[in-house]
């Protein structure tokens, strides 16, 4: 029998250094010339300088970095996918195995709310210039913080009650614990920042903005055309994670769950659907594992809950009278094969979509409808866009590092512009 | 930046933007090593060691100690002084000065005769030297009349004193070597020979490790190798120590000493600091590290500022001083017993054997639990609490008065880390 490992919904999965053992980690660390763990990083938040911090006790300096680099330093430390970052990039690996970033990251900002740190302040001199960034995501709060550091005067409008985006209405929080993205979002407020939250946006709420930042990501649900498919117990993944997350620890996700997909997204899910009590939960993914857009460090975390795990099968009907009882599932390339099985509740984490954003601003989209902005972020006049509604839906270091970037050009625009 | 402090101090009359000095040695010999440290952030220079005598290096000339794993704990040159014309030196230390005017130039130098230390004072004033260091301390000299056994020699060290001071008004501080009991009687004779101050410590003789391939010591020269000086992060005991002792001598203790010795951090600077220095050196931790430490060595420095409420360096100079007392002054009155966190304790037994093997028997351990048990035993020595690998397992607990002695408000150390 295999040993299967037990956890709670909103219980860290992974524990993280103390001062000994982070000590211990940052002793490992080669101190590069030219490091390329910090080339590795989208976002810019130069592990090596951090790391240096660390080795050379000066741990409030190595989180005062991380900070002014990336806001969202907390939340990166959990979620990046370090093994094709910074730590595939590390020149330890040509020794032994990379330096353990994510987790050193992790304890420096962790020690910052201990020491009660508060590195980043918006200037005296404010600016004339007023900002609004639709969406409180990652790449909105990476864009506000930037151009409240530069002193303009900046809104975040989401239609949520809470911000975060996807890191508060969707990850696990056994991955990353709400507490990590609430001190983030602490560090965006203590700028200036101004959030409105049940707001809708549509054109007309961005008027009266002398620039406007899109980072409103991807929550357009897509599940397949198939008999069944308005069932009671069928969800999308967005609306599954949504649920769970702002239910918390009292969510039914019922007792047999059925995820349809192949991806993080996927993993989440099931791993949701397990902690919260279901007993048997079932991966359903078409292709072959090998060609699954998911990390295999996830899938294998989600192998130690005892989450099953069946490729090969495409999904073809769900079957019930006024809710799911079984889905039916037919080969991907096998032709002749079948499956039947039982559940209460089938989640289709099958890629999440952009909603019509042109019904929202005046941009142009591309054929997939993501918005059509430049590498700079520029999406047509006032407007700029970055994170998942641009790139089709990437990581959350990717969408920092893009609203950073368009937090640059908006300034070059505002300052252009002479609303200074 | 978030934090921002003062680090700028008055040392010997001269305003210096910080205290971080690179340390007379390789890693301050030539005009762009400088120019890169001055970008960096380092304060000043003590260059290179001029003297009139060029040295004739030996190749390998470096080796270091470690243990389980960790590397250089202490590092060890066969290094002498400047192996480039006396000239070059000063004509860089001025150009040095007047690209980087801002930045404090210290010429070190070193004579083997009153005439050569005299010569090269001037020649210090020339170059535009803010200061000049008298290396009377270097323990690989090739030549008995430089270095350490001139450092160990009072009268030699007062003499040669007189003979910079005489020519020149710029402020003379003495380096003195570790190599000797007192370092107060060398201290106390550079000053009577009219030196402003002196640095401490210069290295430590040592033998570092035996080749057995060539049944020498390292590093290996043709078969041989010599005593040489011992530097890094293994001799910052010993320099704290001597710094403190000529601090608390009544002839010294106005004295603004230059701390030298292992420094790494600014955990290093702020201990050195706290002992009374108003200066502070480092070549060891460069050589492994690079000028890039200055870094964290400042905004290291300004957030333990910060914390304590500290706005310059004056704020906590000499604050550890008094606090070092000799050991019959200790209160041994009571003895603290260490305390054990079972939820921590991982139940690795070295508490126990450090105990039983080295100490009072006063930890039975439970098998069972696998956890120790502390008995009567125990004296307080709190070397279970040093040996412990789980951060804060073992802690300071209970205190016990000795029978009969008058119990008192004691102060604790609380945290350990
Ligand atoms: C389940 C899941 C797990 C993931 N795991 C990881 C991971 O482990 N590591 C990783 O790096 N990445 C992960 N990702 C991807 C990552 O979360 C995204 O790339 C990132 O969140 C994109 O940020 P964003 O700011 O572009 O969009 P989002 O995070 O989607 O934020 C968009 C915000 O805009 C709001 N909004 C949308 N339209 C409007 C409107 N009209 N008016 C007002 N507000 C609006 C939304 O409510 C939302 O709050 C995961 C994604 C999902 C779905
Ligand atoms: C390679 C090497 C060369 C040195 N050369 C000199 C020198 O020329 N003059 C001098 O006064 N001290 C010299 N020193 C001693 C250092 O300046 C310093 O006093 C000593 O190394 C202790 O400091 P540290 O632990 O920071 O290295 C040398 C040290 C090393 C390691
Ligand atoms: S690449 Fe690796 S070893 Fe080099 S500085 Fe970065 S973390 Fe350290
Ligand atoms: S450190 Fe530089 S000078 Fe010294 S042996 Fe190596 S390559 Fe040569
Ligand atoms: S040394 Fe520490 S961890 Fe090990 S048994 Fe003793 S108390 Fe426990």
């Amino acid at each position: 029998m295999s040993k299967v490992v037990k956890a709670k919904y909103t219980a860290e999965a992974v524990s993280g250094f103390n001062h000994r053992t982070a000590m211990e980690e940052a002793a490992r660390c080669l101190l590069c010339h030219d490091a390329p763990c910090s080339q590795g990083c989208p976002a810019g938040t130069d592990p090596a300088k951090f790391i240096r911090s660390i080795r050379f006790r000066n741990v409030k300096g190595a989180a005062e970095t991380i900070r002014e680099n990336n806001v969202l330093g907390g939340t990166c430390a959990r979620v990046c996918p370090y093994d094709r970052l910074c730590e595939e990039a590390c020149s330890r690996c040509g020794i032994d195995r990379p330096i353990e970033i994510g987790k050193l990251q992790r304890y420096a900002i962790e020690q910052e709310e201990v020491f009660g740190m508060q590195t980043l302040k918006a200037p005296a001199d404010k600016k004339a210039g007023k900002a609004a960034c639709i969406g409180a995501g990652p790449a909105s709060l990476a864009c506000a913080a930037e151009l409240a550091k530069a002193g303009y005067d900046v809104t975040v409008l989401e239609r949520e009650a809470k911000a975060g985006g996807v890191l508060t209405y969707g990850i696990v929080p056994s991955r990353l614990p709400q507490a990590v993205v609430d001190h983030d979002i602490a560090q965006v407020e203590a700028l200036g920042v101004k959030f409105e939250f049940g707001k809708d946006v549509k054109e007309a709420d961005t008027e009266g903005y002398d620039a406007v930042f899109i980072g409103t990501g991807l929550w357009g649900t897509k599940i397949p055309d198939i008999e069944g498919k308005d069932l009671k117990g069928v969800y999308a993944a967005a609306d599954f994670l949504k649920a769970a997350r702002t239910t918390g620890e009292g969510f039914d996700p019922g007792k047999k769950v059925i995820v349809v997909g192949g991806g993080d997204v996927t993993v989440d899910c099931a791993v949701t659907a397990k902690l919260l009590g279901a007993e048997d939960v079932k991966i359903v993914y078409r292709r072959t594992l090998e060609e699954a857009p998911g990390n295999m460090t996830e899938f294998q975390y989600a192998l130690q809950l005892g989450i099953g795990i069946t490729t090969g099968m495409a999904p073809a009907a769900v079957k019930g009278s006024g809710k799911v009882e079984k889905a039916v599932f037919k080969g991907f390339r096998d032709e002749g094969a079948s499956l039947e099985l039982s559940a209460d509740t089938i989640v289709f984490a099958t890629g999440q979509g952009p909603e019509d954003m042109t019904k929202v601003v005046p941009v142009t989209v591309t054929d997939k409808g993501m918005i059509a902005a430049g590498e700079d972020g520029a999406a047509g006049g006032k407007f700029f866009a970055a994170g998942d509604i641009v790139n089709g839906g990437k990581t959350v270091v990717e969408a920092v590092a893009a609203g950073k970037e368009a937090a640059a050009s908006m300034i070059a625009y505002l300052e252009k512009k002479g609303v200074n | 930046m978030a934090v921002k402090k003062d680090l700028s101090i008055n040392y010997l009359g001269v305003e210096c933007e910080n205290p971080f000095f690179l340390s007379s040695s390789p890693v301050g010999s030539n005009y762009e090593m400088v120019a890169k440290c001055f970008e960096t952030g380092w304060g000043g220079v003590f260059y290179k060691t001029v003297g009139i005598f060029v040295a004739d290096e030996c190749s390998p000339r470096f080796d270091q100690t470690n243990k389980e794993g960790l590397p250089w704990l202490g590092f060890k040159n066969m290094e002498q002084i400047s192996d480039k014309p006396t000239e070059l030196n000063f004509e860089n230390m001025r150009k040095l000065k007047r690209a980087y005017p801002e930045k404090i130039m210290v010429a070190s130098i070193m004579g083997s005769t009153e005439q050569e230390w005299k010569d090269l004072a001037k020649m210090a004033e020339q170059a535009e030297a803010d200061l000049i260091e008298g290396n009377f301390s270097c323990p690989q000299m090739t030549s008995h009349a430089m270095g350490s056994d001139v450092g160990t020699n009072p009268e030699l060290v007062k003499s040669y004193s007189k003979a910079v001071t005489s020519v020149t008004d710029i402020p003379f501080i003495a380096k003195m070597t570790p190599n000797i009991t007192n370092m107060e009687v060398p201290a106390i004779a550079a000053i009577e020979g009219g030196a402003a101050s002196v640095s401490a410590i210069n290295t430590v003789k040592s033998i570092t490790n035996i080749d057995f391939e060539n049944m020498t010591g390292m590093p290996v020269v043709n078969g041989k190798s010599s005593i040489s000086g011992y530097s890094g992060a293994a001799v910052k005991p010993i320099a704290l120590r001597f710094i403190a002792q000529m601090l608390q001598n009544e002839k010294l203790k106005d004295l603004e000493i230059s701390g030298i010795g292992g420094i790494e951090t600014w955990r290093d600077c702020a201990e050195f600091l706290a002992l009374g220095c108003r200066n502070l050196q480092v070549t060891t931790a460069i050589m492994q590290y690079g000028y890039r430490i200055v870094e964290d060595m400042a905004n290291g420095l300004m957030h333990f500022m910060d914390e304590r409420g500290y706005n310059k360096l004056e704020d906590f100079i000499g604050l550890a001083l008094g606090n070092i007392i000799p050991a019959e002054d200790l209160n041994r009155d009571f003895k603290i017993l260490p305390k054990f966190d079972d939820n921590k304790c991982i139940g690795c037994g070295r508490c126990y054997i450090s105990c039983y093997d080295a100490a009072h028997q006063a930890i039975d351990w439970n098998a069972e639990t696998r956890r120790p048990e502390l008995n009567d035993n125990c004296v307080g020595c709190h070397l279970c609490l040093n040996v412990c690998p789980v951060q804060e397992c073992i802690t300071p607990g209970e205190i016990k008065w000795k029978d009969g002695r008058e119990q008192v408000d004691i102060a604790l150390k609380h945290h350990y880390d």
